[in-house]
């Protein structure tokens, strides 16, 4: 089903090297077109690797990453910028810099050097942060808001880069259960609303397999799977990529599958026995 | 919930537009140099001043107004200008609100250079020293970005760590040199603590093209250095060469502390403390922040001018004593403040 749209990305053969650690291994992804694809995984599978070799801050790495099957290597970096847009984990700035000075950020590379403000950037930066509910937050401190009201902060940055692919690398760490899901219906409502293709890397396998329509489960730098959540979300693919015995039921309210660990697959095996 | 938040306790910075905000900083700045012109060991009324300027008759008194009053009423506002721009960068691109071209190791390279200048190749001239200190802080700063970058990456913890190393080398071999040279002791030492006083007006003129070509690359990286303020994902993200800017940008602090050093010498923690006075006026763009910076830092320097004549009255104090105990006052309060 989700090999009927066609691929915004397509990432081929990519290997990425830290010293001499394979972190990606010839790896291949198709990433559709107007989804929102979730990439997840243990602890150092290399999934925020590849989402950020997909934004090419990487260098040295072997393999392309097709964008509408042109290599983004070939790209100019603030083309590549108008075209995929980043919130990066943990991202910082100065926490006496006002929530319309970050948001404003975002319209870097829509600018020339020198080139004045222009009303379009305005439009944009406005929309952004009304698309976030921050417009009430604009002339506050970073420093000084909630960790919800700071997320949403970022991501209005992210948004006025006016990206089609928007890639968030974590973006719920750190967020108590309202805002989770306050940020992610956000990044969803941007997929359903605007058709934007979306990637996101999340840990919390339950809202992956929630807000996902293609899950990806990366493992020692290969993609191990891929497919619609109920695909992949079956106790023998958990057992192998995260090591966890797990119980699949269907969530009663949104008919997604989710997970229950029993505990860790290892000591499973060994009650079995 | 995000409504009920909303309403801004505090907006940014003061509650004036940019356009009061500038207008003022200007006129500060005139009022500053008008008192550098008639406040000192004699007080000049505004008349005389006028006459010195456009009815010179060769009197004792427009002499000293025209002669020595006038250089250092437009070197200080100069090196405050460029000391204050410097210092927004190097805040910036070290990610570090205590950072300035002291810590980079600047100062400390232009130390140096004019030490081994007198000391070494026998250079007495105001002109030959201050040329040196010049070269000096340039080729610190070539050093400094050069180990930087090859300890793999410029990080700014990277970049600080390198200054600071090269600056207590500089301030160790200044030591040693002056120790075993006592004969030129006294004349550098009040070099080195950094002074607008006897100046030859030329250092203006050669110090001007400099700063002007330095506030423009920093002005030209305005953009970038915003995104900068950021992290380096994020930066990078937005499609912001890193490497080429921070090179750029070091090359537009070299050119404004070395034109300030060459002028004044090191005047201490100028471009500590000015960056948060523009900061906290104009927020935080850079295309608002340099020029405040360098508006302010003009003010800045050249009250501290006028104070350094007075303190010790009728003795001249160094004026770079001045604004070392004014920038380890803030920078008390910021340590304290928690803002580094």
């Amino acid at each position: 089903m989700a090999d009927l749209v066609p691929s915004r990305i397509e990432v081929r053969d990519l290997t990425l090297m830290y010293g001499h650690d394979t972190v990606l291994d010839a790896l291949n992804l198709p990433i559709p077109r107007g989804k929102v694809t979730v990439l997840a995984g243990p602890n150092g599978c290399g999934k925020s690797t590849l989402l950020r070799a997909i934004r090419r801050l990487h260098t040295g790495q072997k393999g392309k990453i097709l964008l509408d099957d042109v290599d983004i290597a070939t790209l100019g970096a603030k083309d590549l910028a108008r075209q995929i847009g980043l919130l990066a984990q943990n991202p910082s700035a100065p926490p006496d810099m006002t929530v319309e000075e970050l948001v404003r950020l975002g319209r870097y590379p829509h600018q020339a050097m020198l080139q004045p403000w222009s009303e379009k950037d305005g439009v944009a930066v406005n929309r952004a942060m009304d698309g976030t509910g921050v417009t009430g937050l604009k002339h506050r401190r970073i420093g000084s808001l909630s960790g919800g009201q700071l997320q949403r902060a970022w991501i209005a940055m992210v948004l006025a880069q006016e990206t089609d692919v928007i890639c968030l690398d974590e973006p719920v760490n750190h967020l108590d259960m309202a805002h989770q899901l306050d940020c992610l219906d956000l990044v969803s409502k941007l997929n359903k609303e605007d058709g934007r293709t979306i990637v996101l890397v999340l840990h919390d396998l339950n809202l992956a397999a929630r807000y996902a329509d293609q899950l990806v489960f990366v493992h020692e730098g290969h993609v191990r799977a891929l497919g619609q959540p109920e695909e992949l979300m079956k106790p023998e693919l958990l057992a192998e990529v995260f090591e966890v015995d797990a119980a699949i039921m269907t969530d009663p309210v949104h008919g997604r599958p989710i997970c229950i660990p029993r505990g860790r697959a290892r000591a499973a095996a060994k009650e079995v026995a | 919930m995000v409504s009920t938040l909303a309403m801004s306790p505090r907006s940014p910075g003061l509650r004036l537009g940019l356009p009061q905000v500038y207008a003022g900083l200007i006129l500060l700045l005139a009022l500053a140099m008008l008192m550098s012109l008639t406040l000192g060991y004699k007080i000049y009324s505004l008349d005389q001043v006028w006459m010195a300027f456009f009815a010179h008759d060769g009197s004792e008194t427009a002499v000293v107004i025209a002669g020595l009053r006038l250089p250092r009423a437009l070197i200080a506002p100069l090196s405050g200008a460029a000391l204050g721009m410097a210092g927004v960068m190097v805040q910036t691109l070290s990610r570090n609100r205590i950072a300035s071209p002291d810590t980079l190791g600047l100062n400390a390279g232009a130390s140096l250079a004019v030490v081994v200048a007198s000391i070494m190749f026998g250079v007495q001239s105001l002109a030959g020293l201050s040329l040196a200190a010049a070269f000096g802080a340039f080729v610190t700063a070539i050093v400094v970005f050069g180990v930087a970058a090859s300890a793999g990456g410029l990080s700014p913890l990277k970049i600080v760590l390198v200054g600071v190393t090269f600056a207590s080398l500089s301030h160790a071999f200044v030591e040693v040199l002056l120790t075993s040279n006592e004969a030129q002791l006294q004349q550098l030492l009040f070099w080195l603590s950094g002074a607008f006083v006897d100046r030859p007006i030329a250092l203006f003129y050669n110090g001007l093209p400099v700063v002007i070509v330095g506030g423009v690359i920093g002005l030209a990286l305005s953009r970038a250095l915003d995104a900068l303020q950021a992290d380096d994902s994020t930066a990078a993200g937005l499609g912001v060469p890193l490497g080429a800017v921070r090179g750029l940008a070091f090359v537009a602090v070299a050119l404004l502390t070395g034109a300030a050093v060459s002028m004044a010498g090191p005047v201490a923690f100028v471009g500590l403390v000015v960056p948060h006075a523009a900061r906290r006026l104009v927020g935080l763009r850079h295309i608002h922040q340099l020029p405040a910076a360098a508006l302010f830092g003009g003010v800045y320097a050249t009250l501290a001018d006028v104070a350094a004549r007075f303190v010790i009255y009728p003795v001249e104090a160094p004026v770079g004593a001045i604004t070392a105990v004014v920038g380890a006052v803030v920078l008390l309060v910021l340590l304290m403040r928690r803002a580094a």
